[in-house]
């Protein structure tokens, strides 16, 4: 009975935007004059979009199976390096991204290596790699924050209306955009989601595993590149902005496997997600105007993601009882491999 | 922790008197009585006015195929579920309906097919785990530990054969379900039990050891509990059940005494005659002469040696007991595990260890275990099906929907998916024989030169069971060259044209069906074969 209620009003897919919504009447009638302004949601778009590209990045190897913990390291060094060959190297703005997103490629291309070829598992293997990228950072910057590049081409980039909207936000949305094909609208999305729902009947099925696992890392190593560079340019350099973008970047992403798709990690649940806590963090800072709001947030989101999406799918498989009543079915539907699913990727960690 | 500081004479010495036959009622008595018992669930009535009794010292059968409600009607006995209508008497004292205490109180047992038996621990362990050891201020006093638990074993006549000693882990299969039964016979605060309820206890036991545990069974029945047997194999019942009631969509069709019962009327009363008309058609294979499929001394693991060829049209049975090397030859030959040796597909040489390579050569598998290397259980149905080759809709940049659909909703169809048009819904949610033949959808429409196909039927119903031969039968008889692996010696006896025996790691030889009968293959099968001396050895001879 509760599960027809949740259908018809959508809360199974869409309680993430019931939630936006509340969050939206709950601080505007809270506090009007600061919450309901263009300024806020200016302020909100597009200070989160360089962590919801982040959060696409992380989404990229979930869907196949795997974690990337390196995209923060990742991010933070192609923004240095971007700014760095500007600053220092006077190189100009477009060669200058190119190299760092070409650097950010091949460091997810070495996780790929070091996943498919030597077999260690994604965890460790980016947790080691994201603090190599660490050190190489210093090497990058010897440890000092170069100078903001000063050319309009730079400055413009992200600083910029289209439509009325920031543009950081309109890339984000078409690197958004550019996945969601990828992942729903191609083969290359069907395979890849068989190889995180199963690797080895993907692999028996024909579908080349290593190589969609590879191409996920250089993919995520490329999105968190360019979320670096956006970042970057549109807050200024700094060493240290990259571990503070990982965690959330997991948050939105596994909370975003609870909405739009259930149980299946998707690029406009992730999106949702993202703007979903940064418009909780806003309004919320706006009343208390307490610091700790974000890393509180965050942290109490992605743990409140898994066990929701666990939770789920505990009820799920008894939902899938009582809808084949009597089958030797319902066993079997219990039985769902739970190692393929977000909520298990999520509980193993 | 209270419990396990218990001691056992606290409890009324009834374990070191008489056995359970004490407590009983002479055979022959009614044990259970189920009267007009339904149960609906949304859009379907599970259970419909069913009725039925089991006398004790009674082996009775429930039959029917996934959905015919035996499931349902199992969990009313336990609990589980609360009937809508109906009701429940254990000898003649009612159950409340609804409530596990009842049932427990009542003295029902239900041993289900994960036995619940903890591999790490002793037999003794597991025995007395949720009921508390005999100690004496809390130190567990293991003489008498021991001697409780032999008595117990004794229910089911294991207790010559076991040392309750020995870990779970260690004993044979079979008697592993002899302690779970054992477990579940056992009188708890002195009242005895008088219903075992037994859900599929020879599904996952390898072949060779059913016997064993259908003579637990009997031994468990001559004690006076009244045992309902539920199970897929209709060839175990035969010269086994005293009676069986058959269930067809929530209905009772038929209780009949099993006695004189052939595994033919069997299989009639659930599926009318479906499945002989199914093998009829093998008759009509004409199998062609050149080799399509060429296997030479492949080896891998336990597989010492296996040399095969299958021809279009043929379909080559592979028969051995667990541990025979059977259930390598195909993983081998496809290339889920690394091998040596020569595999040839047409012309072709396959590399070891490639099944990209193997699926290049049109040359599909469908793995043993459905669960954890056939299907990806958390993705749609229709996604599963469309996996080996996902780009064919790929047009335009994009995933061409409908057209997807309808091949889908044809294979669908075809196969006889239930239900029918939920292919968004995730696989794991279907019932095992839809599984499969979605699965087998799947290598279909890849249209293989030659399939192989490890245990093709497990754990399937049979109405799912006459579709898959069907099928199988059908892409032979459309000139691919299948290879079947079974446990199930008359699965193979029905589908095969000849058939490859494994023995010690071994293919030692091929023969032709049409003048096998099951008991050569079966000798044929465990000639030589490693005995475990202990359950295994009398099987050997049978």
């Amino acid at each position: 009975m509760r599960r027809q209620w949740l259908k018809v009003l959508g809360l199974e897919r869409f309680s993430g935007l019931y939630l936006w919504a509340m969050f939206i009447v709950v601080f505007g009638v809270w506090t009007p004059s600061l919450f309901l302004t263009t300024g806020t949601l200016h302020t909100v778009a597009s200070s989160q979009a360089a962590g919801a590209v982040l959060a696409l990045a992380a989404l990229l190897p979930l869907a196949a199976g795997s974690f990337d913990l390196s995209i923060g390291a990742t991010a933070n060094l192609s923004g240095i390096i971007a700014t760095t060959l500007q600053t220092g190297h006077h190189w100009s703005v477009g060669p200058a991204i190119g190299a760092a997103l070409a650097v950010s490629a091949a460091v997810g291309a070495v996780n790929g290596f070091i996943i498919v070829r030597l077999h260690v598992s994604s965890f460790i293997a980016t947790l080691g790699m994201g603090t190599v990228v660490g050190a190489v950072l210093v090497m990058v910057s010897g440890d000092e924050q170069p100078g903001n590049p000063t050319s309009a081409a730079w400055t413009h980039l992200t600083d910029r209306l289209v439509l009325g909207f920031p543009i950081i936000v309109v890339y984000m949305l078409v690197i958004a955009a550019v996945l969601w094909w990828a992942l729903q609208h191609t083969p290359a999305g069907r395979y890849i989601y068989a190889v995180g729902g199963n690797a080895e009947a993907a692999r028996l099925s024909g579908v080349a595993t290593d190589r969609w696992t590879w191409l996920c890392f250089i993919g995520s190593g490329l999105v968190a590149g360019a979320g670096g560079v956006l970042y970057t340019s549109f807050s200024g350099p700094s060493l240290t902005f990259g571990t503070g973008l990982l965690l959330p970047a997991f948050a939105a992403a596994f909370l975003g496997s609870t909405q739009i798709h259930p149980g299946k990690y998707n690029v406009w649940g992730t999106v949702l997600a993202v703007y979903v806590l940064a418009t909780g963090v806003q309004g919320l800072q706006y009343i208390t105007g307490v610091q700790w709001l974000n890393d509180m947030f965050d942290g109490v989101a992605l743990i409140g993601a898994v066990a929701f999406a666990v939770w789920r799918q505990r009820s799920g498989g008894a939902h899938a009882q009582a809808a084949a009543p009597g089958e030797d079915a319902g066993a079997d539907g219990a039985e769902t491999d739970l190692g393929s699913s977000p909520a298990a990727a999520g509980a193993e960690t | 922790m209270a419990r396990w500081l218990k001691h056992i004479d606290t409890r009324g010495g009834n374990r070191g008197a008489a056995p359970v036959s004490g407590h009983h009622v002479a055979p022959g008595e009614t044990a259970l009585t189920v009267s007009g018992l339904s149960k609906s669930f949304p859009g379907t009535l599970a259970l419909d006015n069913v009725s039925m009794e089991v006398a004790h010292g009674e082996i009775h059968a429930l039959l029917g195929g996934n959905g015919s409600g035996k499931s349902t009607l199992i969990k009313c006995l336990s609990g589980f579920y609360r009937p809508d209508a109906g009701e429940i008497r254990v000898d003649g004292e009612q159950l409340q309906l609804g409530s596990a205490q009842s049932a427990h109180r009542l003295g029902c047992r239900f041993v289900h097919q994960d036995l619940g038996l903890i591999d790490d621990l002793s037999v003794c362990d597991n025995l007395y785990l949720g009921e508390g050891f005999p100690s004496v201020a809390g130190t567990v006093r293991s003489r008498r530990l021991a001697a409780a638990a032999r008595e117990d074993l004794a229910r089911v006549g294991l207790s010559d054969d076991l040392d309750p000693r020995e870990l779970v882990g260690e004993i044979p299969a079979a008697a592993k379900s002899g302690v779970a039964i054992a477990r579940a016979l056992r009188p708890s605060h002195g009242r005895p039990i008088r219903l075992v309820v037994l859900d599929e206890p020879t599904a996952t036991l390898p072949h060779d050891q059913v016997t064993e545990l259908l003579a637990m069974v009997r031994a468990a029945a001559g004690s006076g509990v009244a045992v309902l047997y539920v199970t897929h194999r209709l060839e175990e019942l035969v010269g086994f059940a005293d009676a069986c009631t058959v269930l067809r969509d929530g209905v009772r069709v038929a209780t009949t005494s099993a006695a004189g019962l052939s595994h033919r009327d069997l299989v009639h009363l659930l599926v009318g005659s479906e499945l002989d008309d199914v093998h009829l058609a093998l008759q009509d294979l004409h199998p062609q002469s050149d080799a399509t499929l060429e296997v030479i001394r492949v080896q891998a693991g336990v597989l010492r040696s296996a040399s095969l060829t299958a021809h279009e049209g043929e379909i080559l049975g592979i028969a051995g007991i667990a541990g025979s090397g059977r259930e390598a030859v195909l993983p081998a030959i496809f290339g889920e595990i690394p091998r040596s040796g020569v595999v040839r597909v047409g012309n072709a040489e396959l590399k070891p260890h490639r099944p990209r390579d193997a699926l290049r050569a049109r040359l599909a598998y469908l793995p043993a275990d459905r669960k954890i290397h056939g299907g990806i259980m958390s993705l749609p149905a229709g996604e599963n099906l469309m996996l080996p080759d996902a780009g064919k809709y790929w047009r335009r940049g994009r995933m061409q929907a409908r057209l997807e659909t309808e091949e889908v909703r044809s294979w669908f169809s075809q196969l006889d998916v239930r239900p029918a048009d939920a292919w968004e819904q995730p696989l794991g949610e279907f019932s095992g024989g839809n599984q499969q033949k979605i699965l087998f959808a799947k290598w279909l429409r890849f249209k293989p030169r030659v399939w192989l196909l490890d245990e093709p039927t497990q754990g399937v119903d049979i109405q799912a069971k006459a579709e898959l031969h069907r099928q199988i039968l059908k892409a032979a008889a459309g000139g691919m060259a299948v290879v079947v692996s079974s446990a199930d010696n008359d699965e193979l006896l029905a589908l095969c044209h000849r058939i490859g025996v494994c023995r010690r790691g071994e293919l030692v030889r091929t023969l032709a069906t049409n003048s096998l009968t099951s008991a050569v293959l079966m000798r044929e099968v465990l000639a030589d074969a490693h005995t475990d001396g202990r359950l295994s050895g009398e099987t050997a001879v049978a």
